[in-house]
């Protein structure tokens, strides 16, 4: 009998054994894979920030309209940003090809859905940066108009559009990444539909008298001057 | 060049007319002349010159169903013979300024053809296109050998204002030439001065199509040509349309910063202005008429400065936004543009522009309420002035653009040493 339970206890050992033997090229691979996606990481990350230093990344991205940018930055430095978004990345490739090194279901089909999920990151991420640089443009057209027309709430106006465009903009992104389903297309109908209607609403009830005070404005100034002003530009 | 313009039936009759000696351009929509008349008056106005043999008159009043290239008989006494070319009505969808720069460079495109010796263009409006002003135009080209004629208009001290502003200045101060109109509209040309300017047009080139009304005066004075004025007389102004005033800023001043990037190596070197030789006689003119309200401007200066600091902070140094802001909070009645500040803010737009710092469109209409704080600031200091004070005071503006530009230099040659 003693002689089964030392053959069991054997064979267990043996069986363990030679699955942590079958384990440890993973492991060794999975080691390797981090060493040197951390050395990949380091390099590009220093390489990018070496040159967008060089172009003054950080003052070039205040100037394009994002100055708040440097607020959520490491050391509020958007170079230093981007870089560490650079070696994070290249970090987390090498743990996935490392994980693909244990040969296991699991693994595989986690790095296979990974992998597949990527572009969809990479699309949502794409709307999101167009979606803010349409929100800006069209911001800055709306208050520029809106202040050559003499508009008292130009600001307001630019403000309501550049939400507009990136809520759009945020919920095509979600969508893309496939979260909440048809929750976020309900909410963003609800909330678009509500700032349209609410928008609706003050212009044509609560800002009634500001804007016709406003237009009024408007028509007496234009025709005003076009009457009386002998004024000339060419 | 615009030969597209052009009818086949008409291109043929220039392809066999061969050559020519004076190509007169009339352009805009209602100048009440057709082709016959305007024919007539050329034959008149340029029968004076001499070694005038043929002339070919280009019109853009769209009577393409009238003859056309028909000579006008050449009489006795070396009268010119003289040709009519209609070019289409300018499309509706077109501003004044598209319309204008497309005609012109029709008009430069056959007078390119024929190879003239003189080209003239009356882009004025209707009721100024007279024999004298042709002549005045013409004259100096082909008698006194003058390579570009501008126009110098008699003008209220409301009148031309952008061109009082920042087109006469800034001229001045960056090609050391005193013109009162350098973006015309109305212009005489030598033969030599269009064959110069229609080279550079086919250069392929950044931004699209050359504007030439923007080109002809600086093209004239990187080439070293012969400038001249002529006074043409009244100049009566299409009325002001207010809604659309950053629109005309945009056409207009977007050519002339595209023209300053192209010459920068030229306008570098130049230091201080000389005035040029003008002909022809100026006219008195009657008292100003009609009152300015100021109020709107400074209110439209000051609700730009509310609202649009955060775009003019892109472009304008801290220096110049913290005296904006002081004279925001002024009262309307004591609004002052300091000269200094003027020129600069001019050329740092113009920086800007060159640097695409935000949208080409957006730095330019960004400019508008600036622009109403210096009519405003202008007008009350004119308000009782007369026709010398007004001169002296638009003298002293421009100087203050010679005495600002090498500011202009520093910042174009260094810009992220001076970036805002």
């Amino acid at each position: 009998m003693w002689d089964q339970v030392r053959q069991a206890l054997s064979h267990s050992m043996t069986k363990m054994l030679s699955q942590l033997a079958s384990l440890l090229p993973g492991i060794v691979a999975l080691i390797v894979a981090l060493l040197v996606s951390a050395l990949f990481a380091w390099v590009l990350a220093a390489a990018v920030r070496r040159s967008l230093a060089s172009i003054e990344f950080d003052r070039r991205v205040a100037q394009w309209g994002y100055p708040g940018l440097a607020e959520w930055s490491p050391e509020k430095s958007p170079t230093l940003l981007a870089a560490r978004i650079v070696g994070w990345t290249v970090m987390l490739i090498g743990f996935l090809i490392g994980m693909s090194g244990f040969d296991g279901t699991l693994t595989s089909e986690l790095v296979a859905r990974l992998f597949a999920y990527l572009p969809n990151v990479l699309a949502a991420l794409v709307v999101l940066a167009a979606g803010s640089i349409i929100a800006r443009f069209l911001a800055r057209s709306v208050l520029i108009g809106a202040v050559n027309m003499n508009l008292q709430y130009a600001r307001l106006l630019s403000a309501g559009v550049k939400w507009l465009v990136t809520v759009l903009a945020v919920t095509i992104a979600i969508d893309h990444l496939g979260i909440g389903g048809g929750i976020i297309r309900l909410a963003f109908g609800i909330m678009f539909g509500g700032i349209v209607l609410a928008l609706a609403l003050a212009v044509g009830l609560g800002s009634k008298e500001l804007v016709s005070r406003s237009l009024d404005r408007e028509v007496s100034k234009t025709s005003g001057q076009n009457v009386q002003e002998p004024v000339g530009h060419l | 060049m615009e030969l597209d313009a052009i009818s086949q039936p008409e291109l043929e009759q220039l392809e066999r007319l061969g050559g020519a000696d004076v190509v007169v351009g009339i352009l805009g929509p209602q100048h009440g002349q057709d082709g016959v008349a305007a024919a007539a008056m050329v034959r008149e106005t340029l029968a004076p010159l001499s070694k005038v043999a043929r002339a070919v008159v280009v019109c853009n009043n769209g009577t393409q169903s009238q003859p056309s290239v028909t000579p006008e008989p050449a009489g006795e006494n070396g009268i010119p013979a003289v040709f009519t070319c209609n070019l289409p009505a300018p499309g509706a969808a077109d501003t004044p300024q598209q319309n204008i720069s497309q005609a012109y460079r029709s008009v430069f495109a056959v007078a390119g053809k024929l190879g003239v010796r003189a080209c003239g263009v009356v882009a004025s409006q209707p009721q100024e296109v007279t024999r004298q002003w042709i002549y005045h135009l013409i004259q100096p080209v082909l008698e006194l050998g003058f390579d570009l004629v501008a126009p110098r208009y008699s003008r209220q001290k409301m009148e031309g204002l952008l061109n009082r502003s920042i087109l006469s200045p800034l001229h001045r101060a960056l090609y050391g030439e005193q013109l009162q109109n350098p973006v015309g509209p109305d212009f005489g040309l030598s033969g030599r001065l269009l064959q110069q300017i229609l080279g550079q047009s086919s250069e392929p080139r950044h931004g699209g199509a050359t504007n030439l009304l923007a080109s002809t005066a600086s093209t004239a004075a990187s080439g070293g040509f012969q400038v001249c004025e002529s006074h043409l007389g009244l100049r009566t102004q299409p009325p002001t349309d207010w809604t659309n005033l950053s629109s005309l800023l945009a056409e207009v001043l977007g050519p002339v910063f595209v023209e300053m990037e192209r010459q920068a190596a030229l306008w570098q070197r130049i230091r201080g202005s000389k005035p040029l030789p003008r002909f022809g006689c100026t006219e008195s003119l009657s008292e100003d008429s009609g009152t300015v309200d100021v109020h709107r401007m400074v209110e439209s200066f000051q609700l730009g400065t509310q609202n649009l600091l955060e775009v003019w902070g892109l472009l304008l140094p801290p220096t110049t936004l913290l005296e904006l802001r002081k004279l925001a909070r002024l009262p309307p009645e004591q609004l002052r543009m300091p000269d200094d500040l003027w020129a600069r803010i001019v050329y740092d737009f113009a920086l800007g522009h060159r640097l695409r710092i935000i949208s080409r469109d957006h730095l330019l209409r960004s400019i508008t309420p600036l622009y109403l704080g210096w009519i405003a600031s202008y007008a009350r200091e004119m308000e009782t002035a007369g026709p010398v004070e007004v001169e002296s005071r638009i003298e002293r503006l421009s100087r203050a653009y010679e005495t600002n530009k090498p500011y202009l230099v520093s910042r174009w040659r260094w810009p992220d040493r001076f970036s805002p």
